[in-house]
């Protein structure tokens, strides 16, 4: 799944509005409007797909950054 | 002097309009939901002044959490004629204080906690319980608080308490994001703030702003990591960090400045350990008809400890004897929400259980075995905001065909 489709599902299942796409600059709370309860749901799905903990070395802000830890470049 | 400042809200509220307010007030409601923090502690001032019960409720809970918690509603009445008098005679601050500390009869401030049973439990604390860990001296009094507790919880109730009763400024923090939250820091100098270890983690990473202003941190409620309590000094360089262990039951009790907490002299009488569990006297102890306190008076806190040293009395905080879900300082009951989810229609059992996560310390999560295949996630989820607050809907479903069960045969959380 891409990460996308992952942050949307994070956003559907809040009841919130979805994104149509992704910019390396977007914050995960100010522009995505994530909470902290969203956030910690988006780690969870990440790691099941990555296998990768976004958050182990500290908070990520950004689109971009979540991208770096990702080691992917959608 | 300021009052209160909240910026969600456009307030700056000072002393004098507080009392202004006072002398003004026409009306008591001593149980509604209230969005405005300062309607809040006005109430609870209130309250204080004409001596009567105060109960809290959490603002986010949905009509059907409520009707199970209070019998009635916005319970608002008008003031008597004596009562009218009684607040008009306020002039200044040193009458308003007076009053405060006046004998109460039937005061008493209630809560609700999650409790080991699907409901959760009422917790009642008079004036001496809830104060019991209000400082109060002049190096207090030029504290500027920074808000970050729900305020209808013991945490922000007790900072509410420590910082009128001292005539400090409280600013709003909580619900704020992460810039606005170092703006307000900055603005307004703050020198103290309490919180949960995931609001200080959310201010995260440390950028250019670095709080200079705060010269004491306090957390409780979960642990920090070794790499979290580093950031957070470089946040905050010249603040100290204090760790306190504190329960709706007991209210703060004892600090620590690392992971384990010393208990000071006054309190060894008042604390015990058995078989690794701690006790609490029940005189540290708010009143509940739902907390079982033993014949001879103690209350087992479910929470189980390694002893240190004996003498001074060192422990260390290890687990929860039940299943209590800590997520980001809040409980959630398994219990609870298993019983939630068991009402969905199409559903024919749950099993809710909390996940380790770097973020909140642990996310709710719920295997679900289904009868209607057609029945989603997103369904389930949805059906649950209207029952439950938000924190305490699972964030991750998982369909199952059966559950583990246990050696005695009882459904395993995992």
């Amino acid at each position: 799944m891409a990460l996308l489709e992952i942050i949307n599902t994070v956003l559907e299942n809040r009841g919130k509005s979805t994104v149509l796409e992704l910019e390396n600059n977007q914050s995960l709370r100010n522009d995505i409007g994530f909470d902290s309860l969203d956030l910690a749901e988006l780690t969870v799905r990440i790691e099941a797909e990555y296998d990768i903990d976004i958050f182990e070395d500290g908070i990520v802000n950004t689109i971009g950054e979540v991208k770096n830890r990702l080691k992917i470049n959608e | 002097m300021i009052f209160y400042i909240d910026r969600l809200h456009s307030q700056e509220i000072s002393y004098t309009r507080l009392i202004e307010d006072l002398r003004s007030a026409k009306f008591f409601n001593n149980c509604s939901l209230k969005t405005n923090y300062y309607d809040l502690f006005f109430t609870i001032i209130l309250s204080l002044i004409l001596d009567e019960e105060i109960i809290l409720l959490d603002d986010d809970l949905t009509h059907e959490e409520t009707l199970r918690l209070v019998d009635e509603m916005d319970n608002c009445r008008s003031l008597t004629s004596d009562e009218l008098f009684l607040l008009s005679k306020i002039d200044n601050i040193d009458q308003l204080e007076s009053l405060i500390y006046q004998l109460k009869k039937n005061w008493r401030i209630t809560l609700f906690t999650s409790g080991t049973t699907g409901v959760p439990k009422k917790i009642a604390h008079t004036f001496e319980t809830i104060t019991r860990s209000v400082k109060k001296s002049e190096k207090h009094k030029s504290v500027v608080w920074g808000f970050a507790y729900n305020p209808t919880h013991m945490a922000g109730i007790q900072v509410f308490f420590q910082a009128f009763l001292n005539r400090n400024t409280i600013v709003r923090l909580f619900k704020l994001n992460r810039v606005s939250i170092l703006e307000e820091i900055a603005i307004h100098n703050i020198t103290h703030i309490s919180a949960t270890p995931t609001f200080y983690r959310l201010l995260l990473p440390v950028e250019e702003t670095v709080c200079t202003s705060v010269r004491s941190l306090t957390s409780g409620g979960e642990k920090f990591d070794a790499k979290t309590f580093q950031s957070l000094c470089q946040l905050f360089p010249n603040a100290k960090i204090t760790n306190v262990y504190a329960s709706t039951e007991a209210g703060a009790v004892f600090a620590s400045s690392g992971d384990s907490f010393l208990i000071k002299p006054e309190f060894l009488e008042l604390v015990k350990i058995e078989n690794d569990e701690l006790f609490l006297h029940h005189t540290l102890v708010g009143q509940s008809d739902s907390l079982t306190i033993s014949e001879s008076g103690w209350y087992a806190t479910g929470d189980i400890v390694e002893v240190l040293d004996q003498e001074p009395l060192r422990i260390r905080f290890l687990s929860r004897k039940n299943e209590m879900i800590n997520v980001g300082g809040y409980k959630v009951n398994p219990g609870e929400v298993e019983e939630a989810i068991r009402l969905i229609d199409g559903i024919d059992d749950a099993i809710v259980y909390g996940k380790k996560n770097s973020l909140l310390g642990n996310i709710v999560c719920a295997d679900v075995i289904r009868s209607n295949d057609g029945l989603t996630e997103l369904e389930i989820r949805s059906h649950l905001q209207n029952r439950l607050q938000e924190f305490k809907v699972p964030r991750i479903v998982k369909f199952v065909s059966t559950f583990e069960l246990t050696r005695t045969g009882k459904t395993k959380r995992k």
